[in-house]
């Protein structure tokens, strides 16, 4: 039986209780305009709109790579042994907003432009827990 | 901007100086400030203080080093254009008419700063988890994508930055042999492509300026040139779908376009007027970007002016002729107020083996955060 998981903070994105699931980003909806923001806020960000009906939604958990870096340092936070160097990409969600978040995965698999799959990653216990961050994996080529 | 002189700059060299305190830093900027404006301190009517790490009410307490003379004393913070936005605030008090005089000083101990927090660090926070230096790694990948850059352009940015420190007593990093970018490269991997000598140091320092009447500056230190202050821009993010609310971030280029637009118009020049150019080079994509956003070349040709060495000293336009953040060091509070050092000397002719044969007109940029641009124009009146 897996472990249960909590957030490293709650508010930006979803742990699903199956654990095949994708998360999904909590962001907001601007319902005049219909822009969509990263992370979750209560006044539209568009100079033109700055509207206060915003209604929450959640946003991914697919996006596309808008760039990437390899960082040679540990993930700070993380007590595990294979987050000693980690990749980092932007992240442009097919609702509009972009992020920068962690990758899975080594260097040479990231391209530019590459379809990507939200998922949670351990980095360390508290107890029976496990605690999550948010990244994002290569799709296999063809999925 | 029409009636503000920089009277005197100071500095203390940015280092690691875990024997000095912000106070000993700053007595010494703010002490060869005045005596090269030819003031005492009795004469300052107010003072901006910028510092970004310290406890609240730092700067008036680091103010006390001078005497204690019951001027106003103000804070200014905007993370590494807090020395810039002091700056600013310090011009508007002057061209206002309210002060003849007016002391700017930044000071930070980046190091103490990170001795306090590498106990405690815990990333609570989604960006917390991510080493700052990605953040700017992630420009130069898109830049490799789009333009066709190469990591030995951001090299020999770096090491021109590394020669040119070498030449400034002030600059924290000193090489004592030519630095050669197949040198820059060799160093160790930070983030893909950025390596360490791309990369500006953690150090601490001090720097002023005393901002005054230019007639004043004629008055004080007859026959020098005066170093008239003819443009200041202060600007934050628009929103543009794409934009990044989480993490330390790079900020919008639109930002820098437009900080740019509005220092030029202000000060009736454009940038083929620039003799010598500041900016905000923490990681070498930094400076190689704000080039093509401040003008220096058209978009999409930063490489070609890198490989025809347009930006080196006795280039078209010099940039960061001090050796910038990579190389004369970031120490926070006080890094904006560097820029304003060696810009000053060189418009005035006093940049030693690092002077500029024409130095009439400098800008100085910095970015706090990636959420607020500042930029400066100095001139040689």
């Amino acid at each position: 039986m897996s472990r249960a998981r909590i957030p490293v903070k709650p508010g930006f994105f979803t742990v699903p209780d199956d654990p095949t699931a994708s998360p999904r980003l909590l962001g907001s909806r601007c319902e005049a305009c219909g822009e969509h923001f990263f992370p979750r806020r209560r006044v539209c960000a568009r100079a033109e709109c700055l509207s206060e009906r915003l209604v929450d939604v959640e946003l991914g958990p697919r996006g596309t790579l808008y760039s990437y870096t390899f960082v040679h340092f540990p993930l700070f936070g993380s007590s595990r042994i294979e987050h000693i160097g980690y990749g980092v990409g932007q992240i442009d969600l097919p609702e509009g907003p972009r992020v920068q978040l962690p990758l899975a995965g080594r260097q040479q698999e990231y391209r530019v432009g590459m379809m990507l799959d939200a998922e949670l990653e351990p980095i360390r216990e508290d107890g029976d827990l496990d605690i999550v961050i948010l990244r994002f994996r290569p799709l296999a080529r063809g999925a | 901007m029409r009636d503000v002189a920089i009277l005197g700059v100071g500095m203390h060299r940015f280092g690691m100086w875990p024997d000095l305190t912000n106070g000993d830093m700053s007595r010494e900027a703010g002490l060869a400030a005045l005596r090269d404006a030819g003031l005492s301190f009795r004469d300052v009517q107010a003072a901006f203080v910028g510092h970004i790490f310290s406890h609240a009410m730092a700067g008036v307490r680091v103010m006390k080093e001078f005497g204690l003379t019951g001027l106003p004393i103000q804070r200014v913070e905007n993370a590494s254009a807090t020395g810039s936005a002091a700056l600013r605030e310090a011009c508007w008090a002057v061209e206002s008419g309210r002060y003849d005089v007016v002391m700017v000083l930044g000071f930070d101990k980046m190091t103490a700063m990170i001795q306090q927090s590498s106990g405690t660090t815990d990333a609570g926070n989604l960006e917390d988890a991510i080493l700052p230096a990605a953040f700017f790694a992630l420009w130069a990948t898109r830049r490799m994508h789009e333009r066709g850059t190469k990591a030995e352009h951001l090299a020999r940015i770096a090491a021109k930055n590394w020669n040119n420190g070498a030449l400034n007593p002030m600059s924290q990093r000193q090489a004592d042999a030519l630095i050669t970018p197949e040198k820059v490269l060799a160093s160790s991997m930070v983030a893909w492509p950025l390596t360490k000598m791309m990369s500006c140091p953690i150090g601490d320092g001090a720097a002023c300026a005393i901002v005054g009447r230019p007639e004043l500056a004629r008055k004080l230190n007859p026959g020098r040139p005066v170093v008239k202050v003819t443009a200041s821009h202060l600007g934050s993010e628009k929103y543009a779908r794409g934009h990044l609310f989480v993490g330390p971030v790079v900020g919008p280029a639109q930002m820098t376009i437009d900080g740019a637009h509005a220092v030029y118009e202000e000060a009736g020049v454009g940038p083929k007027d620039l003799d010598l150019v500041q900016v905000h080079d923490a990681f070498a994509i930094e400076e190689l970007e704000y080039y093509e956003l401040l003008g220096l070349c058209p978009p999409g040709e930063a490489e070609a002016a890198i490989e025809r060495g347009d930006f080196e000293r006795g280039g078209r336009v010099a940039v960061s002729t001090d050796g910038g953040l990579i190389a004369r060091g970031h120490p926070g509070g006080p890094t904006g107020l560097a820029q304003i050092w060696e810009t000053t000397l060189q418009l005035r002719g006093e940049a030693g083996p690092r002077q500029l044969a024409r130095a009439r007109t400098g800008l100085c940029h910095m970015m706090g955060g990636g959420s607020v641009c500042v930029i400066h124009v100095l001139q040689r009146e």
